[in-house]
């Protein structure tokens, strides 16, 4: 039997009298690759602070390996979907990734360098974080998160500012980590296409839970127009 | 002379190290905040015949909680925290000073700084609590700047960022009440600013702008202590002048070379 590793049960946030999220349950299991999809403003983000503790739920609790989000913390790897910092300040992107130590000797400069080639980057370590494009930043932003091997990643719309080949480069990367370190994946992200693609299990958000599911059951008319309000659904190339 | 070398020199270093997280946080202010709330300590004294810097410095280690509290538990925001405990500290400072008997030659020296009024007792607890406040700098210098820069990332590192908020706003609070006496009161945040503004100009990683804005910093107060002994003038203004001056030479050069570089690429 698969073991649970974020159980959500009956999670209520507010800001103030401001309704976040109403009523919020469910499981997510040891090795999935889970993506919550919704409109702008449906909670994903604030979802996603609660399950890392940085909100506090105002009514029901997120468990993760059966604790409290703060006493597992080191175990979750997180990627924002915004990163606000003063771009003039001197910061290389070594000494960014470095902030954060955890005891691993194999856990060094080597590790660096290579969780950046992962994510397509070369040669980049002493460059100013600063100077950095969008999609460069975004992918330091991810290889941040892989470097110290955690057992569960969140990513909040991991392709920000990326192009549509850096986009596919990193969801196979998150997949292919997904699969060999057996890591638990949260990612929130607008793609429809890439949910349906990369993800074995959807949780669609208004502020309410309105379905959950594998992406065939989930992905269709009636819930997207639930969800989006319009009829957006998946769109093929040939 | 000597003592005010030492203990200007001393002071610079702590100020040009604290000021690069101060501007990395964007809270200049808050140099300018403490010191100017701290009248009301410095007043108190006065009034009470007390050391007048030890009172400030206890005030100081108050408001600066008090400031850090204000932008982390309500929606105030930095500046408007800093803000309210800057005119309030003022405000107090003033009622205090008005049922003080008689002229006031010492307020004065607070609040313009001069370098005479520095006894031995004055560089000695420079010197002491200086120290403290360097090792604590170095000891947590990785927890600090994480939790400045990525308080989110610090946080899922566990490390708990309030601690070196805490510990970051407290030193910051002391240091500028220990340079006081130097520069003074409406002028000391300058040191804590300008050396970081120069160094981020020709820095190429947060290691070297720590290094050279401490450097910039003993530069700025050396050649301003000389500059106000051989021209008789204000200690406090005349360093903070030459932060100025330096600034925007450092500012021109700055321009040039990166129009040199736009040209030959």
């Amino acid at each position: 039997m698969t073991k649970s590793v974020i159980v959500v049960k009956n999670l209520t946030y507010k800001f103030d009298d401001f309704i976040a999220l109403d009523n919020i349950n469910f499981v997510i299991e040891q090795g999935a690759m889970t993506a919550i999809i919704g409109p702008n403003g449906s909670g994903k983000t604030t979802l996603l602070k609660n399950i890392i503790g940085i909100y506090e739920p105002t009514v029901g609790s997120v468990k993760i390996f059966d604790k409290q989000s703060n006493q597992v913390i080191k175990r979750i790897g997180y990627v924002p979907q915004k990163f606000e910092f003063d771009r003039d300040i001197p910061i290389t992107v070594y000494e960014f990734m470095a902030l954060e130590k955890c005891g691993e000797a194999k856990h060094n400069q080597t590790n660096i360098h290579r969780a950046l080639r992962e994510v397509g980057l070369n040669d980049i370590e002493k460059n100013k974080l600063g100077e950095l494009s969008g999609g460069q930043f975004q992918r330091v932003m991810i290889a941040k998160a892989l470097l110290h091997e955690k057992e569960i990643l969140i990513f909040d719309e991991p392709s920000t500012g990326i192009d549509i080949v850096g986009e596919q480069t990193i969801y196979d990367l998150i997949k292919k980590i997904n699969k060999e370190r057996g890591t638990t994946c949260l990612i929130v992200s607008h793609e429809l296409n890439i949910v349906n693609k990369y993800a074995n299990k959807v949780i669609c958000l208004n502020k309410k839970m309105i379905c959950s599911g594998t992406p065939e059951t989930v992905i269709t008319p009636e819930n997207l127009k639930q969800l989006y309000g319009i009829g957006a659904g998946l769109y093929h190339t040939h | 002379m000597i003592r005010a070398l030492v203990s200007g020199i001393f002071i610079a270093i702590l100020l040009g190290w604290l000021g690069t997280f101060v501007v990395t946080r964007k809270m200049s202010l808050i140099g300018d905040g403490i010191a100017h709330a701290s009248l009301a300590g410095i007043a108190l004294a006065l009034l009470l015949g007390w050391a007048p810097i030890p009172v400030a410095a206890i005030l100081s280690v108050f408001i600066a909680s008090f400031i850090y509290f204000l932008e982390k538990k309500t929606k105030i925001s930095s500046d408007m925290a800093i803000a309210v405990m800057f005119t309030t500290g003022m405000a107090i400072g003033i009622i205090l000073l008005h049922f003080y008997q008689g002229y006031q030659p010492e307020l004065v020296s607070y609040l313009f700084g001069n370098i005479l009024t520095i006894n031995s007792n004055d560089l000695w607890n420079i010197i002491a609590i200086g120290l403290v406040i360097l090792v604590c700098l170095f000891v947590f210098y990785r927890k600090i700047l994480f939790s400045t820069f990525d308080p989110v990332g610090a946080y899922l590192s566990g490390i708990k960022p309030w601690i070196y908020d805490l510990v970051l706003y407290i030193s910051t609070a002391v240091a500028i009440i220990l340079s006081i006496k130097l520069i003074g009161i409406i002028l000391v945040s300058a040191l804590l600013v300008t050396p970081s503004a120069i160094a981020r100009l020709f820095s190429k990683s947060f290691k070297h702008f720590t290094v050279l804005a401490i450097l910039i910093s003993v530069m700025i107060v050396f050649a301003g202590l000389m500059a106000s002994y051989y021209l008789d003038l204000p200690s406090g203004a005349t360093i903070v002048l030459t932060g100025t001056l330096l600034f925007l030479l450092s500012f021109v050069l700055s321009f040039v070379i990166k129009l040199l570089k736009k040209v030959n690429t």
